[in-house]
């Protein structure tokens, strides 16, 4: 048997895992534009006539069309075509009827969700309530092995109490619940497919079946996924402009950027952050800004070590050099971060916005003050141990930051290289934190609401990885989020984001815009992170009468 | 003749477990969890992981699971992907073509290419034998992704002669062929420059040997010589080389697939290991290993077809 010498490369393909998403952070809507070179709109100039079809690159295959499994940018980018949920999310970050026409809460513990009537499947079958009872109670069910479990964890039943009328009891007042029925929590799926295709359900092998602008034609696995337009779609104002959309898989940046060059692919979300510049240059296309409720952060994951001491973890973020990490690791699209859940996340009441987020001070950057606060703490010397990982290019980029702030103020940092897998693993479980004080977080919210992301700090939630906990932040997320009027809510949500900048459980980095390009040929994108829950396809088409 | 394929066979077989048994070992050795890929990093209740776990036997010990695996296998089962919910045959069904055409096309470049840049820079020596020599030099010592990223900012981006990756797989064998140009030519450049040198030396070994002087002086037509006595006699060692190269072909081709996004076997492979697909992973490993092993089998059937002075089994060396 000989033996051939070849050296074999193995490349490893970013993934993108959940609280660290590739590339792409946010920053909202600021009323003068987006800053520093870049502006953010929700939505790319309209379309001027109709489309045979165009390519969209995704940076990943979806890993199932499954609603109930799909928590990731690309299988929600497909989606949010196909599927839709009781509520919907629009590109400027509002919550709007999608399925449901109207909705009630006679008691804090109660809502009565009213659908619209005469919804048709794709197989031509009408949405009843009972399509709506399977499709939410399937995501509370283990077996399932849904992510968006935790999102029904105050729900005691589902019912439904009309033909077009279903009732959802709470064991406790949860407004955010009611949100996310604007994410994947609330798609509503055919019953009678669900029941025929078991397993096979959202996987190449099965079909889909529900009631968006565009319905499931092909899943070439590991290749193309094709939408086709549904004629029979209900709302007459998104009518797809495009009879077929073409989605390709590209994980390498290198090869992504390649495809929006050479016009392979019509347009793309998330593009990766090495490539913006070159992008923007290449006079290929444009490339465009749009509101993100996702912001880059560092999260204590141990409170028993250095970090446990307030004074430490101010010394650290004050040490932290944010625009050069802009620079570094969003290609400079991007701003430092005033507080952990970004701006972007507020655009529920935008009136409040202004009051209770941008009078916050920018984030202070002072080494002298740091090095003494960590002198103060007696912690100099003391060693904080960082998990980097290839995942996404950032996590690396803060990751080199944050060592060196720690040695101009006398901490040692050490990064410990973890597998992209094993850096997924840190966020799900405590086993693979162990020996880690600090990791880059790069979450986004599905909902436009901040409470949304402050609900893992809560004392004993399982996004909350550094097991903080604070008495006074639990009261008032249960006061936020049992407040159903969007303005007060904002307002006890800004106690909780006091509360977090002054005990810093997590320290807020920067935040960029979401990211979209679009070649010469097609127009009418959203460009913002709504784009996963909004059926944002049927307003793309042609950019030339 | 019997006795050596059938011996060959069992070792094949043997290979293969040896291999299952290694690569299983490694996926579970290594750190991590694939409930964790699973979940996508998403933070789940503690009854969603548990019910996850007990889906894919992940409570099982070792050799128990091995054990499920192994059964699967020999009844035509090869298990279900964990990361993308479908059946691994049914995977590999879908990639295998992508694969398939690639390396083919590639090999007939390697072929085409280092056969005749070899057979030239035997024949013409001085300007023309230096130029091959400088080439190849280059060809060889040039990483598949660096001349992925070259050929597609020159010929795609640049010129438009060929798609970018991107656009998916087109329709149709010739629209497909066109495609898969480049990527083809990325995997084949490295392999074409080495099968040229050696294509080359064993042509100017032959040319020097004393039966080629004598037909020469004896006034045989040069065309006849190169291609009775040269060529012929030359194509041994060049059989083995390329044989061994088409195993490399078959390796290399991840990384080409990923810089081309080539919906095939190695972009899968490389997908696999990173979410700890243990299933795919090893379905991978054992076809690469299986279609190596397979490949030297034929270039060793092929050796005495060649040069009839060997019986199968020595290859010329």
């Amino acid at each position: 048997m000989r033996m051939p010498g070849f050296i074999v490369f193995v490349c490893t393909a970013a993934l993108a895992a959940s609280l660290t998403a590739c590339s792409g952070a946010t920053r909202p809507q600021t009323g003068a534009g987006g800053g520093a070179g870049f502006d953010v709109t929700p939505t790319s100039p309209a379309a001027k006539g109709e489309l045979d079809s165009f390519t969209w690159s995704l940076y990943a295959e979806p890993y199932t069309l499954d609603y109930a499994l799909a928590y990731d940018y690309p299988p929600n980018t497909v989606l949010a075509n196909v599927c839709e949920q009781l509520l919907r999310v629009t590109p400027d970050l509002r919550i709007e009827p999608g399925l449901a026409v109207k909705w009630t809460r006679p008691d804090p513990r109660t809502l009565v969700y009213t659908l619209r009537p005469g919804v048709k499947f794709h197989d031509g079958t009408t949405m009843t309530a009972d399509d709506v009872v399977a499709s939410l109670t399937r995501q509370t069910d283990p077996a399932t092995g849904s992510p968006w479990g935790s999102a029904f964890k105050n729900v005691d039943s589902v019912e439904k109490t009309g033909p077009l009328e279903v009732t959802i009891r709470l064991g406790k007042a949860d407004v955010l619940f009611h949100e996310l029925l604007a994410a994947s929590p609330g798609t509503v799926v055919s019953a009678a497919s669900l029941a025929r295709q078991g397993k096979d359900y959202g996987t190449p092998k099965g079909s889909l079946n529900c009631t968006g602008p565009f319905s499931l034609e092909k899943w070439a696995q590991g290749d193309s996924i094709t939408l086709r337009r549904n004629p029979a779609y209900w709302d007459k104002k998104l009518v797809p402009k495009s009879a077929s959309v073409k989605f390709t898989f590209v994980e390498d940046p290198a090869a992504r950027s390649n495809a929006f060059l050479s016009g392979a692919a019509d347009g793309g979300y998330m593009v990766p952050a090495t490539s913006l510049g070159h992008l923007r240059s290449s006079g290929k296309g444009s490339l465009l800004f749009g509101p993100n409720t996702a912001a880059a952060n560092l999260a204590v994951l141990d409170f028993h070590g250095p970090l446990g001491n307030l004074k430490v973890r101010k010394a650290l973020s004050m040490a932290l050099d944010r625009k050069n990490i802009v620079k570094a690791a969003a290609g400079g699209v991007g701003v430092p971060a005033k507080a952990p859940a970004a701006r972007g996340a507020w655009a529920l009441a935008p009136e409040k916005t202004a009051t209770l987020f941008d009078t916050l001070p920018e984030p202070a950057y002072d080494v002298e003050g740091a090095k003494k606060l960590v002198q103060e703490a007696g912690a100099t010397g003391r060693t904080i141990t960082l998990a980097t990982s290839s995942l996404a290019p950032e996590i690396s980029v803060v990751a080199n930051a944050v060592q060196a702030a720690g040695r101009q103020i006398g901490l040692d940092v050490r990064l410990k290289p973890v597998s992209p897998d094993a850096y997924s693993g840190i966020f799900v479980d405590p086993a693979a934190r162990e020996g880690l004080d600090l990791v880059v977080t790069n979450g986004y919210d599905n909902t436009p609401d901040p409470l949304e992301f402050y609900q893992y700090l809560r004392t004993g939630d399982f996004g909350n990885y550094g097991k903080w906990s604070d008495a006074a932040f639990d009261v008032a997320f249960d006061r936020a989020n049992s407040e159903p009027d969007p303005g007060k809510r904002a307002e006890l949500t800004a106690k909780l984001q006091e509360i977090a900048l002054r005990e810093l459980p997590v320290i807020p980095v920067y935040e960029a815009p979401y990211s979209v390009f679009l070649g010469k040929r097609v127009t009418g994108a959203p460009t913002g992170i709504a784009q996963l829950y909004y059926p944002w396809a049927a307003t793309i088409g042609a950019a030339q009468s | 003749m019997t006795r050596f394929l059938l011996g060959r066979l069992l070792g094949l077989a043997a290979v293969l477990f040896l291999t299952s048994i290694v690569v299983f070992g490694a996926v579970h050795l290594a750190p991590g969890d694939p409930v964790t890929f699973l979940l996508h990093g998403r933070p789940a209740t503690p009854e969603t992981v548990a019910a996850l776990r007990a889906e894919h036997h992940l409570d099982d010990p070792l050799a128990v699971q091995y054990g499920k695996w192994l059964g699967g296998v020999l009844t035509g089962d090869l298990g279900r992907s964990a990361q993308y919910h479908q059946d691994v045959t049914a995977l590999l069904g879908s990639r295998l073509p992508g694969t398939a055409l690639l390396v083919g096309y590639a090999a007939l470049l390697v072929a085409a290419l280092g056969v005749g840049a070899g057979i030239l820079a035997a024949l013409r020596p001085g300007l023309l034998d230096r130029a091959v020599l400088i080439g190849t030099g280059v060809a060889t010592a040039t990483p598949s992704f660096v001349t992925a990223i070259v050929l597609v900012s020159f010929f795609s981006v640049q010129l438009g002669w060929f798609p970018g990756p991107g656009g998916g797989a087109a329709d149709g064998l010739g629209a497909r062929l066109h495609q898969l140009t480049l990527p083809a030519l990325a995997l084949a450049l490295t392999f074409a420059g080495l099968l040229a040198r050696v294509t080359r030396s064993a042509m100017l070994d032959e040319l020097g040997r004393e039966h080629v002087e004598v037909a020469r002086a004896r006034g045989v037509a040069a065309r006849t010589v190169v291609r009775r006595h040269v060529l012929r006699n030359a194509l041994g060692p060049v059989v083995t080389v390329g044989g061994t190269m088409l195993a490399g072909l078959l390796i290399s081709t991840s990384i080409v697939e990923t810089a081309f996004d080539v919906p095939g076997l190695g972009s899968l492979l490389v997908q696999s290991v990173t979410a700890q697909d243990f299933a795919v992973v090893q379905a991978v490993t054992l076809l690469s290993v299986a279609a190596f092993v397979l490949v030297n089998l034929a270039v060793d059937l092929l050796a005495p077809l060649i040069d009839p002075r060997l019986s199968p089994g020595e290859g010329s060396s």
